[in-house]
């Protein structure tokens, strides 16, 4: 029994993009059972940007699950955003999650935005002044949030789905000085604290596809820079029987 | 003292004025460009959505900075669906 995730993050649609995925995502009913969008949707996070969205990804004839990114809370009028894409069926998740029946078996998706911090040894300290405090304070809420996600679905098969990358490796391509503002090792603490199965995000334009956290869960960079191509597609569970 | 380069090499002070331009100008709003100082001008790496999105860019760039030379080798990120599809244990 197999399931069959199709992934793609940082579209950036505005109008100039609208209709240039919709060909390869019109494929998507017999390639996969759920689009999982990894965030940066828009440009500036405008509610005109989100109705771009809701025409390229809404009524797929697959369900559509996505977390927001960085570019999205922009204008901030993440509301509207998130109102444009629900209206459009698509599922939002930010420190929630979802199951959904699949033919291979119930997938469970928890997702969040995440946020920057560093990674081991090389991180942000919640120390200091209080903007300081409040950004280390930001990366762990939103850590624990999907931690709490996660643990909480009851499910065949699991997946963490990000903006901010759990781990380093996917962001091997980028200047090591901005890793702290590409994700933060508690995503990848929360991801080891359940039974994930993959572990798939964005964010990171000139970062690589793989990389593993130190629990060992496999990490994809979806990004539309890095994978080129409209969505990747992952099949997994084959250990289900 | 940005603005004005009668060939003079471009310094770190105006590659960082075209990185934060470029991320936070609302009509750019690019964080994947790659600015690379050469001996003679910039070359702007990276890639895009749309067609549109990097002529935006070597126009902004250009009007803020008339007197610099800048070459360009931005992509539009292709969109065809996968041929292959990853299988996870
Ligand atoms: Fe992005
Ligand atoms: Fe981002």
């Amino acid at each position: 029994m197999v399931i069959r995730i199709a992934a793609v993050g940082d579209v950036h649609l505005d109008e100039d993009v609208v209709g240039r995925f919709r060909p390869a995502l019109e494929e998507l009913p017999d390639c996969a059972d759920v689009l999982l969008l990894a965030g940066d949707l828009t440009r500036h996070g405008t509610e005109s940007e989100a109705r771009c969205v809701a025409q390229e990804f809404g009524d797929l004839g697959v369900p559509v699950i996505t977390v927001l990114g960085n570019h999205d809370h922009q204008c901030d009028q993440v509301p509207q955003v998130v109102k444009v894409l629900e209206d459009a069926g698509i599922t939002v998740l930010e420190g929630t999650g979802v199951v959904l029946e699949c033919s291979g078996g119930r997938l469970g998706v928890a997702g969040v935005k995440g946020f920057g911090g560093g990674f081991a040894g090389r991180c942000a300290s919640d120390f200091g002044e209080p903007e300081m405090k409040a950004f280390v304070q930001t990366t762990k809420d939103s850590a624990d949030s999907l931690g709490a996600a996660l643990r909480g679905l009851d499910c065949d098969l699991l997946v963490a789905l990000t903006h901010y990358s759990p781990v380093p490796d996917t962001l091997a391509g980028e200047p090591l000085e901005i890793y702290p503002f590409l994700g933060c090792y508690q995503l990848g603490q929360a991801i080891d604290s359940a039974p994930t199965a993959l572990a798939l995000h964005g964010h990171a334009h000139h970062g690589t596809e793989r990389g593993t956290t130190p629990g060992g869960v496999r990490v994809r960079n979806v990004a539309h820079p890095v994978i080129k191509q409209a969505y990747s597609i992952f099949h997994l569970g084959d250990h289900l029987e | 003292m940005t603005g004005q380069h009668g060939g003079a090499p471009p310094d770190e002070y105006v590659e960082a004025e075209i990185q934060s331009m470029l991320a936070e100008d609302p009509d750019v709003a690019e964080q994947g460009i790659t600015v690379v100082r050469r001996e003679r001008g910039l070359v702007l790496y990276g890639e895009v959505e749309s067609p549109h999105r990097r002529e935006e860019i070597l126009r902004r760039v250009a009007e803020r900075f008339p007197d610099l030379p800048i070459t360009s080798d931005i992509g539009v990120i292709r969109t065809q669906a996968p041929s292959q599809v990853e299988e996870l244990p």
